[in-house]
């Protein structure tokens, strides 16, 4: 490799030639672009030909996503639980990333601090801590005894506990995704503003508000997508009878045995994903959502 | 004011429900009581010796392992080639690479489901390892295209007119700069494999089975105790880590 390198170091307009340095490219890039075009490309289309020939060659898995009422319903609430996620967990983190990024010292090092953790903390371990909490002998139970609530409500296995377990497991990809922006924002502008006698809430809302929408279209973004497709925390916390996306191809596979469904529905969740991200990527290009 | 109340909230909002396995862990109940009726070391005495847990702890460590090594061999040349060069269909390659990032993984998960059973590697410790480094390159990518696009590269220039020849410049001046870069790529690459659940879920099967696959079969079938052991002994591990990286980086604010 090294000797590749060393025409870098050259100035350009020297003795190496363009059609040289795009083949050093090349080889440089060779083993991981055929490694996921055979490894990652390949499966992925094995999805999409499994969707239209499994058991027979037809269109007919699609036609039933999009007609029978109880598939359409899985889409909708698909859409609907994700927009739900993504609203909380920009309510929610919006402030944490404000603190985070405006006030130095112990506080926003405190708070990166349990970011960081819950970040790099598993779902598993995640999902298992609100299976505790929202049981039937949680602390929330627990509570409503204390209280002389009578017995609780019923918090498990429905759409408020995925609801509240996917909220709570994206919402540190929403905070770092605002954070990274709103670090960015010049601190002369809000002084600007303060000095020409613009009160604390009207530099927030006139100045600091504007200039991080481009962190909460990212985190959204991100949180969105990612709730779209996400799988462990609805199958274990969710119901089936208000299934998302992922409950409905897993129930297809272990329940059903039924692959080729399951691909269509799989297919209809990709290129949801994909037309998500190419409106994106036409307005900011996708390069920036994970810089 | 306002904004450190709610910023106060909602970090507990973050943190309280991974604190509360730490209890669970040391209860005496069999179900998933909290508070706990009663303390004891019991389910750490299950985990350690109970080959049904040990066996995913280890596939997890090997698997992650594999998996780092071998994206990280596809993923240091390609970004040189990525940063340093220009070429055509540079976009497609960008593409290319981000896909695992963009696919969402249960759909991957399927995919590889089809695949591996037709190659015959589902249900392997390869099988796996393989389908994870192909969902880390992304991971890696981004962090180590990042470190070489803030390379300096007059470095290696001062180098070579210094008479060093192109191996001694990357060896004594390219990799010492780049290696903090690369060891965070490595480790994010790593971690990506050791908590991912959905495709080690659906292609582990009963030869590969991962710790987060262990765990998902654990809730979804047995209420087993031993989960909340596990869970513990994670959150203490991601703590201990960001806590070093915290403390080794002072104020620089890259935890995550």
């Amino acid at each position: 490799m090294a000797g590749e390198l060393s025409a870098v170091a050259v100035r350009p307009g020297s003795a190496v030639r363009g059609a040289d340095r795009s083949a050093t490219a090349w080889l440089l890039l060779a083993p991981s672009c055929l490694a996921l075009a055979l490894l990652f490309v390949v499966p992925i289309a094995y999805v999409l030909v499994l969707s239209v020939s499994d058991p027979q060659l037809s269109l007919a898995h699609y036609r039933r996503i999009f007609t029978v009422p109880v598939y359409t319903r899985v889409m909708v609430n698909t859409f609907v639980t994700s927009l739900i996620v993504t609203a909380l967990c920009l309510v929610i983190g919006y402030p944490i990333a404000y603190v985070m990024a405006r006030r130095a010292g112990w506080m926003s090092t405190v708070l990166l601090t349990i970011v960081a953790m819950s970040f790099w903390t598993g779902f598993l371990v995640r999902t298992y801590a609100w299976l505790v909490i929202l049981g039937s002998k949680g602390p929330v139970a627990a509570a409503y005894g204390a209280l002389g609530l009578g017995a609780a409500p019923q918090l498990l296995f429905n759409t408020f506990s995925s609801t509240l377990g996917m909220t709570h497991i994206l919402l540190p990809y929403m905070i770092l995704a605002l954070y990274a922006t709103m670090k960015k924002i010049d601190v002369n502008h809000l002084k600007a503003a303060a000095s020409l006698g613009a009160r604390p809430a009207a530099t927030f809302r006139e100045v600091f508000l504007p200039l991080s929408l481009p962190g909460v279209v990212n985190g959204s973004l991100l949180v969105f997508v990612s709730c779209l497709g996400f799988f462990v925390t609805p199958v274990l916390l969710g119901t089936p009878r208000d299934m998302m996306i992922s409950q409905l191809i897993n129930q297809q596979i272990e329940e059903l045995l039924a692959f080729g469904f399951a691909a269509a529905v799989a297919v209809v969740l990709l290129v949801a994903t994909a037309a998500v991200l190419a409106v994106y990527n036409h307005y900011a290009g996708l390069d920036r959502l994970w810089g | 004011m306002l904004a450190v109340i709610l910023a106060a909230l909602g970090a507990l909002f973050l943190l309280a429900p991974i604190l509360v396995v730490v209890p669970m862990s040391f209860s005496t109940a069999i179900s998933f009581a909290f508070p706990p009726p009663g303390y004891w070391l019991g389910y750490y005495a299950k985990y350690f010796t109970s080959e049904e847990w040990l066996e995913p702890t280890l596939n997890s460590f090997v698997i992650a392992f594999g998996a780092m090594t071998l994206t990280m061999l596809l993923v240091v040349p390609a970004a040189f080639g990525y940063v340093r060069y220009r070429f055509r269909g540079k976009s497609l390659v960008n593409l290319l690479i981000m896909a695992p990032l963009i696919v969402p993984h249960v759909v991957s998960a399927l995919g590889y489901y089809g695949f591996l059973g037709r190659v015959r590697l589902a249900g392997t410790l390869p099988g796996v390892m393989v389908a994870h480094a192909m969902l880390a390159v992304p991971v890696a990518f981004l962090v180590i295209s990042a470190t070489l696009k803030g390379f300096d590269q007059n470095l290696e220039k001062a180098a070579m007119s210094s008479g060093a020849g192109p191996f001694r410049t990357f060896l004594y001046v390219t990799v010492p700069v780049l290696r903090p870069g690369m060891l965070v790529g490595a480790l994010f690459a790593f971690l990506s494999s050791f908590n991912e659940a959905v495709v080690a879920i659906f292609i582990g099967g009963r030869g590969a089975v991962t710790l987060p696959k262990k765990m998902y079969e654990s809730i979804r079938l047995e209420s087993d105790p031993v989960i909340a052991v596990v869970s513990t002994l994670l959150v203490s591990v991601v703590v201990l880590g960001v806590l070093i990286s915290m403390f080794l980086r002072g104020r620089s604010a890259h935890v995550a």
